[in-house]
């Protein structure tokens, strides 16, 4: 056993006659005869793993700049309602909706920039057939990687809403204050829960399409601020007065009463109003960015599942092409 | 056909120690495209090289023992499982090196070892020893702290043999792994991968298209061309089969021949030279008066191996890495 024999020469002489560096011994091949995991087990390590890597753990300190930037915005709406509160003022953040546009803009950097930092790396250096020659089925890669990045927008949102129920309680009067931010509390949670789901399956499905890290964050980036400008400007167009002048009305005479189909269905191109409406049909009460979807409110919830299933198809077939390739 | 390997007797000997064996295994892609067409083969523990142009279905037969690809039909089985059935439970037992580059430039050769370590079932504490172990037996020490995207292809090569060994696989299918390495660096790779063979207790399959340089480490070898089996046998038989005496005269090369037919010999033109196969001593006698009594000038006599070209338009079959075995010898 050559093991055995460079185990006895101690140092130097297991090196063939070459001068001892230090003291490296050579231990020859050891065998494992460890404990070993299973498939599930190897998916939840992959799971932490991913989960790490959204906020830049394990990366450099660079990789960790830009997600705790975006987490010291989300948390800011927090402290600003805290202090309001502990003043004496009436809260200024509501829990289902935060605040609306810095959530948007947040979430959109946040998922833009580290859904591919999950996804593109693997694609670009073609590490998935390291994967794959593994005990890891097919779709256990993108399964783990979904899972994880949920959990990281779910970090991303729900921990500013803790902070602003902590904010909030900490100024309360009495027991039936602190029950009634609870009962918020968890509507606001359950909201959160729903941008979470969507808003990382979108995000992987965009940034697994390309293997460049620069082209997926455009185009994650792009589409989230493209569908939500659009949202708006439809939203305005489809509530002009013009729009809408009955026959016979000189222009401009008409003002805007009742708020029109066109807007109640224009935040249906935004994940982030589909993701309002869905929250004021289920019976969200605080005003969002557009107008209540009124009675199109199941719309929103079929909208909602649509964009879900469309992502994670995604994912899925392109996880499933990438093993056999 | 099946390898004659050492000590294997008869053919169920072999079909029972084998750590790979295909029946009749074909795999179609649509256009259509035949990568393997019923090939049959069993391999033997220890080095086997699979040998065969680019192209000729290697990378499609690991990928079918690795339980990634469906063949279209016939079995293959890995240390006794079948592929199709038992993909997951092969992949804990195979370590896998891909041809082309799967490195990740960004992190340390340590920490994606362990990654993958972790990802081959080792908890955290030993997949951290293992990768360790295993970058050190490739021989990679201090380095090992550093990014990848500052190593040298011998290095990256070196990363993806350690994490192909940090699982304790008991079979390792190698891809092409002295892929882009200079003559040093191949030399190296091919006696860490001979030294993992033979000390490691690992049983290993070199897929190469270059078989002047896998011969040298191999126990065995499977020659396969456009997806078919044209041989497998063990290396010495390869060896006894293509040793040849080169016999070049300065002139009158085409009477040499004659005469040398007309002893018994079988001689063919190669070059400007005569290859004529080397039964034992006696051939040299034959030539030397075959020489002596035509007057010819003998330029060179040497005893020198087939390239694999000739030997395998021996049997009037298609040539194998023609080009790339003259570039490796």
């Amino acid at each position: 056993m050559p093991a055995d024999d460079a185990y006895a020469a101690g140092p130097g002489a297991g090196l063939a006659g070459q001068p001892a560096r230090g003291v490296i011994y050579d231990r020859g091949y050891r065998r494992y005869g460890g404990v070993r995991l299973g498939r599930l087990q190897i998916a939840l390590a992959l799971f932490w793993h991913s989960l790490r890597s959204s906020f830049g753990i394990g990366r450099g300190a660079k990789a960790k700049i830009l997600p705790v930037i975006t987490f010291a915005g989300m948390c800011l709406p927090a402290v600003v309602n805290a202090v309001a509160v502990a003043r004496g003022g009436a809260p200024v953040v509501f829990y289902g909706t935060y605040t609306f546009p810095l959530r948007v803009v947040a979430m959109t950097i946040f998922v833009a920039v580290q859904a591919p930092e999950l996804v593109s790396r693997d694609l670009r250096s073609h590490v998935l057939p390291l994967y794959f020659s593994r005990p890891l089925r097919r779709l256990d890669y993108p399964a783990a990687k979904y899972a994880a990045f949920t959990v990281a927008c779910l970090i991303m949102i729900e921990i500013p809403l803790l902070l602003l129920y902590l904010g909030t309680i900490v100024s309360a009067k009495g027991n039936s204050a602190v029950w009634y931010q609870t009962r918020l509390l968890a509507g606001g949670l359950g909201v959160g829960a729903l941008w979470a789901v969507l808003l990382a399956a979108i995000g992987l499905a965009l940034a697994c399409l390309s293997a460049k890290r620069a082209y997926a964050t455009g185009a994650v980036a792009i589409f989230f601020f493209l569908t939500w400008t659009l949202a708006q400007i439809i939203y305005s167009v489809a509530g002009h007065p013009l729009a809408h002048a009955a026959p016979g009305h000189p222009p401009g005479a008409v003002t805007v009463q009742a708020v029109t189909s066109g807007q109640r269905l224009a935040g249906l191109i935004s994940p982030f109003t589909v993701l309002d409406g869905v929250r004021q049909w289920l019976g969200g009460k605080v005003p969002g960015p557009m107008s209540p979807p009124g009675h199109y409110g199941a719309v929103y919830g079929v909208m909602f599942l649509v964009l879900l299933a469309a992502s994670l198809t995604v994912l899925a077939v392109r996880y499933r092409k990438a093993g056999a390739e | 056909m099946t390898t004659r390997a050492q000590g294997a007797g008869t053919e169920t000997a072999v079909t029972e120690t084998a750590v790979i064996e295909t029946r009749a295994l074909t795999k179609r892609y649509p256009g259509p495209v035949t990568a393997l067409d019923e090939l049959t083969v069993a391999v033997a523990p220890g080095i086997a090289g699979l040998v065969g142009a680019n192209g000729a279905g290697k990378s499609t037969l690991i990928k079918i023992l690795l339980g990634l690809l469906e063949p279209t039909s016939g079995r293959a089985m890995v240390l006794g499982h079948d592929c199709q059935l038992h993909g997951e439970r092969i992949r804990t037992l195979i370590g896998y090196m891909p041809e082309h580059d799967c490195l990740p430039p960004d992190v340390t050769a340590t920490e994606f070892v362990t990654h993958l370590g972790r990802m081959s079932g080792l908890p955290a504490t030993a997949a951290k020893e293992r990768a360790a172990e295993s970058l050190r037996h490739v021989g990679l020490h201090e380095e090992r702290y550093r990014q990848v995207g500052t190593y040298s292809t011998g290095m990256k090569q070196r990363v993806k043999l350690a994490q192909a060994l940090v699982g304790d696989p008991r079979l390792l299918l190698l891809d092409e792994p002295t892929n882009g390495l200079d003559p040093a660096g191949r030399a190296e790779m091919l006696d860490l991968i001979f030294r993992i063979g033979t000390e490691f207790g690992i049983s290993i399959v070199v897929a190469s298209h270059l078989l002047g340089e896998i011969e040298r480490i191999c126990d065995h070898l499977v020659v396969i061309d456009a997806g078919r089996l044209l041989r497998a046998d063990t290396i010495t038989s390869f060896t006894e089969v293509r040793r040849v005496l080169l016999v070049e005269v300065e002139e009158g090369a085409t009477p040499l021949a004659d005469e040398l037919a007309r002893r018994g010999l079988d001689p063919r033109p190669y070059q400007r030279a005569l290859l004529v196969p080397l039964a034992g001593d006696a051939t040299y006698d034959v030539v030397r008066d075959a020489v002596a009594d035509l007057r010819l000038p003998l330029g060179r006599l040497e005893q020198r191996r087939h390239s694999l070209e000739e030997l395998f338009h021996d049997g009037g079959e298609p040539a194998v890495a023609t080009t790339e075995v003259r570039d490796a010898g």
